[in-house]
């Protein structure tokens, strides 16, 4: 099946890092690992990270896809590269050459824009391997440890899993303690003595880093439990950054391969399987947004309009709200035929709200910026941490309500992490609500 | 220039987690199993039907907007053209939400997805943790229990028969050889790693276990008073313990009897199918079966179950005669199970202690109150014991308990 060798790949890989020097590029090295497909199901459940630390859900991601691969529905992704130096990347060994060749091509592009986009500029590429590996480790101990064991272990990741996102949406945004902010607060009342701040109150300001916040002030956590929820908290640090740039990241690194691809002077045999492959990457797909699509058209408009070096400095200053926010007009958005719908209650169905034309385009702009990256995940916050210890967040709510069943799941978890009274305060079609 | 590394890896990474994930789904499916066993569905299926259990999520909840009229979603319209208002589906498969909802629109905070099991996984589950008890060793006849047993070692193997003992044991010896030979020095910090060929297996081999015989007898009311609801209730139980049978032993004969006013030995199928008429005397149900009994299975030879089913309201004048009928079946049987459909009968026991009778007790309490009903239920309360167990079912919830207070398990967990 596999009409090539790892010569081949070495070759084409020097000649796609060439071009990739000529437009500027600058990448981790990237290490690719051939791996075949039973192993790609393997790294696929845990993100393309080689050492995860244990928990069913990655047991039951793996089970999805090889469900969803066996019956056709899915193709394995044809890349997959972790934010790490050097790069991860994995190639898998049922694939021709073409598919190789758009792979790496492809991952020079991602690697390129980790290491340039200024969301990333705080994670620790150097070090995040060594880190979910002592991770690892750590959860192996303790559900290797005859008095904990892996049920309670279990309890307090699934419990933690589900306050996950619920953490800044600024990267690189350091967690301060307490006794931290109140000296910060305390200067910010010696410079300006009239400002309405309540020394007493806790938080100084509102949290929105929950599992650091129940990691410091909760009364009742172990000590073991406790460094789980901050593991948890720093793998969350880890997918952030991808989670904010998804489309300019896909979109980017469609770009660079496709550029590279054409500049290859590929022969024919591999040329049209490629483009063949290529627009199935970059395809629309009916009634959602594909990344890929998006990111690769957005950017490739931008290069017209203006030109690669201007890309260039897109892909470091943005992320996709406000790349979205900035480069997306009427004109784009109706050559992407976009529109927003939603369910209407009253008349149970799905029906259109707004399409791209003059008097709709912007509703449709802002839709689809909420529905990107981390806006598609409400927004939860410590409001106050009350005297007698009760805990009481408040979900910031943008008009869209808050999926019920859910959130009294994560609340009754935050009860088990919290082991004390819990509030969640939001609205319900306008009316305000309190778990 | 890139790295290129041809992956080797041994161990299949994920394999812990999906056992662990599948230890969830296996728990979420015996809780949910008790609504499913006695739905009209799986009655009568053979082994290959494939049943869709309803089980509750698992999955990992967190914090998601709702499907509400504010909450817009984008997408790409392709090459259609579109209008505003213009409806394009019925109702939308929630984000980020498994199939299935038909349970969880009803009831609010839980969440269903199906799980499609056969007959068999079914049974399973089901039957794990029980068994027919007090199977005694009687002469002659065969059940068949096949049990693998150890048997010695060999080098080829499984990873999970992977003798630890006997792996060590040869690398301890090949050590001390090497030390022997002087290519290995004890004291030195040098490691002495298992070598391929230390690792031994156990051998495994099966081994036929000829075990005793035994013979059930179901018995059935299909009186007019078994209106359908209770025939229906009484072919559930039955078809569960049919299929407890099946799945638990290889060779076990079965004896399908129903009566109104005289009885009528019949086939499976008839058993499950046959429609209902008549009035009810059960001693001629009980005479037939010892009948049976008395021509072809000796009580020396056969283990004998005997169950009854039916609605319980006998001819007054039987009830007496059918004691004494019990009695004797009892005498022969290890064990006798009388289960009556009793709609007013709510499942509510008063007494935890005693698992075995707590289903009975209450309803015991609940007959004597009502003593113009004197139905068989009360005559036969002398009866009770190890060997004689009365269940009671109100409605299709109470199948489960009754099964299994008969066949000793814990109480439904």
């Amino acid at each position: 099946m596999s009409n090539w060798t790892e010569a081949d790949l070495m070759r084409w890989d020097e000649k796609i890092l060439r071009i990739a020097e000529d437009l500027g590029l600058d990448w981790h090295p990237i290490d690719y690992e051939i791996i075949d497909y039973q192993e790609m199901l393997g790294a696929m459940a845990y993100t393309g990270l080689p050492t995860h630390y244990r928990h069913w859900s990655y047991g039951k991601e793996y089970e999805r896809t090889h469900t969803l691969y066996n019956l056709g529905q899915t193709g394995l992704p044809y890349e997959m590269i972790i934010n790490s130096n050097p790069s991860i990347a994995y190639l898998m060994r049922e694939n021709a050459l073409h598919i190789h060749i758009l792979t790496m091509a492809h991952c020079v592009g991602h690697s390129d824009f980790f290491k340039n986009n200024r969301m990333f500029a705080h994670t620790d590429p150097n070090n995040i391997i060594d880190s979910f590996k002592s991770a690892a480790k750590y959860v192996r101990s303790l559900i290797e440890d005859p008095s904990i064991g892996i049920d309670s272990v279990e309890r307090i990741l699934d419990a933690a899993h589900s306050i996950k996102y619920q953490v800044p949406r600024v990267p690189g945004l350091k967690y301060k303690k307490h006794s931290e902010l109140v000296e910060l607060y305390q200067k910010k009342l010696q410079d300006d003595p009239d400002a309405d701040i309540d020394l007493e109150k806790v938080p100084l300001a509102p949290q929105y880093n929950l599992l650091r916040f129940l990691a410091e002030h909760s009364k009742f956590l172990k000590e073991w439990e406790r460094n789980l929820l901050l593991i948890v908290e720093e793998s969350s640090k880890y997918f952030i950054p991808q989670a904010m740039t998804k489309v300019m990241n896909e979109g980017w690194a469609c770009t660079i391969h496709y550029k590279i691809m054409n500049e290859l002077n590929l022969p024919d045999n591999l040329h049209l399987p490629f483009i063949k492959l290529h627009n199935q990457v970059i395809r629309p797909h009916l009634g959602q947004v594909n990344p890929y699509h998006l990111g690769f058209k957005l950017f490739e408009r931008l290069i017209e309009d203006t030109s690669f070096e201007e890309a260039k400095i897109l892909r470091e200053i943005h992320n996709d709200i406000t790349f979205l926010r900035c480069y997306v007009d009427q004109d784009f958005l109706e050559s992407m035929n976009y529109f927003s719908y939603s369910f209407k209650k009253d008349k149970k169905s799905i029906t259109i709200d707004d399409i791209s034309d003059g008097e709709g385009w912007e509703k449709v702009r802002n839709e689809l910026i909420n529905n990107v990256g981390l806006n598609r995940l409400p927004v939860v916050y410590v409001e106050e941490l009350t005297k007698n210890n009760t805990l009481i967040l408040k979900h910031e709510h943008d008009g869209r309500d808050l999926d019920l069943n859910y959130a009294k799941k994560v609340f009754e978890n935050l009860e088990i992490l919290w082991g004390d009274e819990v509030k969640i305060l939001t609205e319900v079609e306008n009316e305000l609500w309190e778990f | 220039m890139s790295v290129f590394r041809k992956h080797k890896s041994i161990v299949d990474r994920a394999a812990s987690d999906r056992v662990r994930h599948k230890k969830k789904i296996d728990k979420a499916i015996k809780e949910s199993i008790k609504d499913v066993i006695a739905e009209e569905s799986i009655i009568g299926q053979n082994g290959k039907k494939k049943i869709r259990i309803p089980v509750r999520g698992i999955k990992e909840y967190r914090f998601i907007f709702g499907n509400n009229q504010n909450n817009k979603t984008v997408g790409s319209g392709g090459q259609h053209s579109l209008k505003r208002g213009q409806k394009i589906g019925k109702g939308r498969a929630n984000k980020g939400k498994g199939q299935g909802t038909g349970r969880g629109s009803n009831e609010k905070g839980e969440e269903y997805y199906d799980v499609e099991v056969s007959l068999e996984e079914l049974a399973e589950y089901l039957f794990n943790d029980l068994e027919l008890p007090d199977l005694e060793k009687k002469q002659f006849r065969f059940l068949n229990q096949k049990a693998l047993r150890r048997k010695g070692y060999r080098f080829q193997g499984i990873r999970p028969r992977l003798s630890k003992k006997e792996t060590i044991k040869r690398k301890i010896r090949r050590k001390k050889m090497a030390q022997k030979a002087g290519t290995y020095d004890p004291d030195s910090d040098e490691r002495f790693p298992f070598h391929k060929n230390d690792l031994k297996y156990h051998h495994i081999k099966p081994k036929e276990k000829a075990n005793s015989s035994a013979v059930i007898f179901f018995l059935m009311d299909v009186s007019g008073s078994m209106s359908q609801d209770r025939k229906f209730l009484a072919r559930s139980f039955f078809f569960l313990l049919y299929q407890f049978l099946n799945h638990k032993y290889e060779k076990v004969e079965v004896v399908f009897l129903s009566h109104s006013t005289n009885a009528k030995r019949v086939s499976e199928d008839d058993f499950f199918k046959v429609g209902t008429s008549g009035g009810t005397i059960i001693s001629s149900c009980l005479n037939l079966e010892l009948d049976i009994i008395e021509k072809e299975f000796h009580p020396n030879t056969w283990n004998i179950y005997s169950f009854y089913c039916g609605d319980g309201e006998n001819w007054n004048s039987d009830n007496k005669k059918s004691l004494e009928l019990f009695k004797e079946i009892k005498k022969l049987s290890q064990l006798t199970g009388y289960c009556e459909i009793n709609e007013s009968y709510s499942g509510l026991s008063d007494d935890d202690g005693d698992s075995n009778f707590g289903a009975s007790s209450w309803a015991t309490f609940s007959a004597w109150k009502n003593e113009e009903l004197e139905n068989l239920w009360a005559t036969l309360n002398p009866l009770c014991d190890n060997k004689f167990k009365k269940v009671m079912i109100g409605d299709v919830s109470h199948i489960w308990a009754a099964f299994k207070s008969l066949f000793g398990g814990k109480k439904d967990a």
